[in-house]
């Protein structure tokens, strides 16, 4: 489950995108300028004017990418060893690197990639173009008992951290068991998947927060010479796909792994160890020897090394991209290209720019508890300016900002095609259909109050784009004005002014359940929040059928959240989707095996080599 | 005015050529327009000047008559995904399609807007700016520089530790800090935002442009008060008041002429600087906000970069020059 920061019109995208609902403050204007496109011609309906165009079906899918019998060493024919790889990024590595607290797609795809090693891993499959779930530092992809509750992985032999010593399964259990610690790690994912999902975990506080070094307290995990078992307090059907966060791997037990001492440098596991790291500015790669590529069935390490250099002008980045001499020749830029060098890319560069998909939707999210009226709902479906706003926003139909149908993004494994409406067509405008719908429904004028933040061009510029096709078709439209900073807490408000909400989420894994959950099921909003339903939607039948679903057997559920979508998509129209992510980035002449690796919108560190003169 | 006996006997030299010709009275400000009238470079400014403003004031009848528009939330304005193509450059006319009378200027990536519309209406906003700056900060300066040096004793200390301190304030910084706080008391109203910006920016504008005059005028005044017309009033009774603005006002039309050109195209380029970095108007139209959104274009759309540079050139320019040549016009020491 990965809410996304986005804009009221449009998202910020361009860097790393959240993969939690804290905000970001520092998105500089320019940063949220920094996306790419591709696609059409006049008016941007079509794709496809170069061979490369995102693979609109398959966008972010893994579902059905496993591969529990792969096995290390990892070889790429013709790959060149040695060089330095720079990287560039505008908003990325702000974001925490401790394997505990890590849960952003730009650190992660960093840390697990080069730096710490999981139980399972994530590899890119050249052919379908789309990453596979293989194991990693477990010897497979787990056995499950029967009913998803217990999970037991047998960890590999012969792994060790950067000092030499072997990682243990002790040290694994105890990766897992600091992952419960929410107060020490706000930012982790454990919070959503460590606590709700451990047995005991909705109590358990963590190793630290419980003084309980030795995580002796908690039941939920066990470990003995060479496996670790987890035992879950409901079923957890995907959690070989969570075993493959940062969060889900060894931890140096005992004082070396000091929460405050060991977000600056966690140890190395993977082919790279860290020489330094300043947060938001800069970090430099060094080769582990004591990584051994026997053991690893997803990572490679060509290049001797790696510089991160974060808080680059977007502008800066694609020139010394499209330059290409010198260092630019061995960098990657981790961000999209720019929406208006896009197309010198693509004229020009096209081998050199690299598209992929990301499993995101950007949606608004219609406050259930105020528009109460269907009627409305559907009017402002036809009346939301799509096009005009994403071009607006500087992101380009088709390549970054992919029409969407339905709220599951392509490639979440029973996702089909579908429209809300029937004869709306995605991307669709109209305001005399709208208008008409309005008046039929005696809701002439209704009013619809958004947030916009004054401190943000694109923001700015979407705002009136908005209130002018609001107008167009009948509505009152009413700005609300917030700033950067506060965005994210205004929209967080439950008693914010605001009636339509616009939100991004993202695929944590290719399940519905990382979708329909959190984005419709009731949550009390006195109490808590919207906590990741920002519609407020609240249907009690559909919470019942939330739950029926997870009852289902596990090869039942992909199609079942895609009817339960449908149904509930038709029946209430809670949100209004819009888009679905994408990346364009681009590398130097001399980077070879930079692809996009789809479950998170980033490159594929694992297979990058330079070539050599 | 009374003058040196050096310059007495120049004058006299002038006069007694010309006392041949003709003799007409003619007060100081009659002579200083003749001499500006004569300057090619003045008249040149001038004209300039007056096509500009002219321009700005009827920015609403020309942007009707070419169908042309500075907002996009005009209803009658094209949508972006009408007129711009996928990666958001324009659709129509430059940089990728030929000129076009439709949009004779062309468009502004990403938003769609008409760029000579937004042109025209950024100048109005330049000019009403500079001009509401330099009026107050005149009159502030005017009347502090007038009390302080006529005023002896603490008052002036007072007052010159004041300007002093504004003087010393560094401007920028200073700009950086207020302008967030004063727009940040908008709250959400959004007609009232716009306003704000508005009133912020002139605002901040005064708060630190009005000490070069009012140093100017204390100055001023100071050696005029010593003189004998100044001494009599005294003598005879006229109060102070009348003092300052009968007596001693009239005897500054020049230094606050010529302070009030330079001042113009100084706030015109403040604005736009302002506004460049964000901290001026948003809400509406200015050639610093254009600037700055034109400057990642600079390579691909070099004519959108280009609009706004010039007209803040061509006006600061003009101002200035016209400025210089108002000065020399009012300077009794210039000779041609």
């Amino acid at each position: 489950m990965t809410p996304v920061i986005s804009g009221s019109t449009n998202h910020g995208k361009g860097g790393p995108v959240m993969r939690f609902k804290k905000p970001i403050v520092a998105f500089s204007t320019a940063g949220l300028l920094a996306l790419a496109a591709c696609g059409g011609g006049d008016g941007g309906g079509d794709s496809g004017n170069s061979d490369q165009s995102i693979d609109k079906e398959t966008l972010g899918n893994t579902g059905d990418g496993k591969d529990a019998e792969a096995q290390g060493p990892v070889e790429i024919e013709g790959a060149q060893e040695g060089g330095t790889v720079t990287v560039l990024t505008a908003l990325g590595l702000t974001t925490p690197i401790d394997p505990s607290d890590l849960y952003y797609t730009d650190t992660n795809a960093v840390m697990t990639g080069l730096v710490t090693r999981q139980l399972t891993q994530y590899v890119y499959d050249e052919e379908s173009g789309q990453m596979v779930l293989v194991p990693d530092l477990a010897t497979d992809l787990a056995q499950p008992n029967e009913d998803f509750t217990e999970w037991t992985f047998e960890i590999r032999d012969g792994v060790k951290w950067e000092t030499g010593d072997p990682i243990t399964p002790e040290e694994v259990a105890f990766g897992m068991c600091r992952s419960m610690d929410n107060k020490t790690f706000p930012n982790g994912p454990g919070i959503y998947f460590s606590n709700p999902y451990f047995l005991g975990g909705e109590d358990y506080k963590g190793p630290y927060t419980e003084k309980d070094p030795n995580c002796e307290k908690q039941e939920a995990i066990s470990f003995d010479d060479t496996s670790v078992t987890v035992k879950m307090s409901k079923p957890f059907v995907d959690f070989d796909y969570y075993a493959s966060f940062p969060s889900m791997g060894p931890i140096p037990l005992g004082d070396a792994s000091d929460p405050a001492e060991y977000a600056r440098r966690p140890m190395a596991s993977g082919p790279y160890k860290i020489k330094s790291y300043s947060v938001a500015k800069s970090l430099v790669l060094e080769r582990n020897d004591q990584w051994d590529p026997a053991t690893d069935a997803g990572r490679t390490a060509y290049p001797d090394g790696y510089e991160f250099k974060a808080g680059q002008a977007p502008d800066q980045m694609d020139q010394i991209l499209l330059a290409d001499s010198g260092a630019g020749q061995t960098t990657i830029g981790m961000d999209d290209v720019d929406a208006k060098n896009y197309r010198e890319f693509q004229n020009e560069h096209s081998d050199r720019l690299v598209l992929g998909g990301q499993p995101c939707t950007f949606f608004y999210a219609l406050d259930y508890r105020r528009i109460t009226d269907r009627a409305i709902r559907e009017a402002l479906l036809w009346a939301i300016p799509y096009e005009d706003q994403v071009l607006s926003s500087g992101l380009i139909p088709d390549v970054n900002a992919i029409p969407a149908t339905g709220l599951m993004p392509p490639g979440v494994p029973g996702r089909e095609e579908y429209n809300p409406v029937p004869e709306h067509e995605p991307f669709a405008t109209d305001a005399e259909k709208a208008k008409q719908i309005l008046a039929d429904s005696g809701n002439e004028g209704y009013e619809i109050k958004f947030l916009f933040r004054t401190d943000l061009d694109t923001d700015v510029a979407g705002k009136d784009v908005l209130v002018k096709a609001l107008e167009a078709a009948g509505f009152k439209a009413t700005p609300i004005p917030t700033t950067v900073a506060n965005y994210s807490a205004d929209r967080g408000d439950p008693k914010g002014e605001a009636n339509i909400r616009s939100y991004g989420w993202c695929s944590d894994w290719p399940s519905g359940s990382t979708w329909m959950p959190p984005i419709f099921q009731s949550t009390d909003i006195d109490e808590i929040g919207f906590g990741t339903n920002e519609s407020a939607f609240n249907e009690p039948e559909v919470d019942q059928k939330i739950n029926e679903v997870y009852e289902l057997p596990a090869e039942e559920q992909p199609a079942a959240w895609q009817a339960l979508e449908e149904e509930i998509m038709t029946e209430y129209l809670p949100v209004i989707p819009r888009y679905y992510g994408g990346v364009a980035a681009a590398h130097g002449s001399k980077v070879n095996g930079h692809e996009i690796d789809n479950t998170l919108g980033m490159p594929t560190f694992k297979q990058i080599w330079l070539s050599q003169e | 005015m009374t003058a040196n006996p050096g310059e007495l006997e120049a004058v006299g030299d002038a006069v007694g050529q010309s006392v041949s010709a003709e003799v007409t009275g003619r007060s100081p400000t009659r002579i200083a327009f003749d001499r500006l009238r004569k300057d090619k470079v003045a008249v040149g400014c001038a004209t300039i000047m007056l096509v500009m403003v002219v321009l700005a004031a009827l920015a609403p009848v020309i942007a009707g008559a070419l169908d042309i528009y500075y907002d996009i939330k005009d209803p009658a304005a094209p949508s972006p995904s009408e007129v711009l193509e996928f990666d958001g450059y324009p659709a129509i006319g430059p940089p990728l399609h030929p000129f076009t009378w439709e949009h004779p200027l062309g468009l502004a990536p990403k938003t769609g807007v008409d760029n000579l519309a937004y042109l025209l209406y950024g100048l109005r906003t330049s000019l009403i700016v500079a001009l509401a700056a330099t009026i107050f900060s005149t009159v502030i300066g005017l009347v502090i520089g007038l009390v302080a040096g006529f005023s002896r004793g603490w008052v002036d200390t007072v007052l010159s530790f004041i300007i002093d301190l504004f003087l010393s304030f560094p401007f920028l910084l200073g700009m950086l800090a207020l302008a967030p706080i004063l727009i940040s008391n908008a709250g959400n109203d959004l007609d009232k935002l716009a306003r704000a910006q508005f009133i912020a920016l002139i605002s901040i504008l005064v708060i630190f442009g009005w000490m070069g005059l009012a140093r100017l005028i204390r100055g001023q005044v100071l050696s005029l008060r010593e003189r004998e017309f100044i001494q009599a009033a005294e003598v005879i009774g006229v109060p102070t008041r009348r003092i300052l603005f009968k007596e001693l006002l009239p005897n500054m039309v020049a230094p606050i002429v010529v302070a009030i050109s330079l001042a113009l195209p100084g706030f015109v380029a403040a604005e736009a600087l302002l506004s460049f970095l964000g901290l001026g108007l948003t809400g509406t139209p200015s050639l610093g906000k254009m600037l700055a959104d034109a400057a990642p274009y600079y390579k691909d759309y070099a004519l959108y970069l280009w609009m706004p540079v010039a007209t803040i050139a061509t006006l600061t320019l003009a101002l200035n020059l016209l400025g210089d040549s108002i000065r020399d016009a009012f300077d009794p020491k210039t000779r041609r």
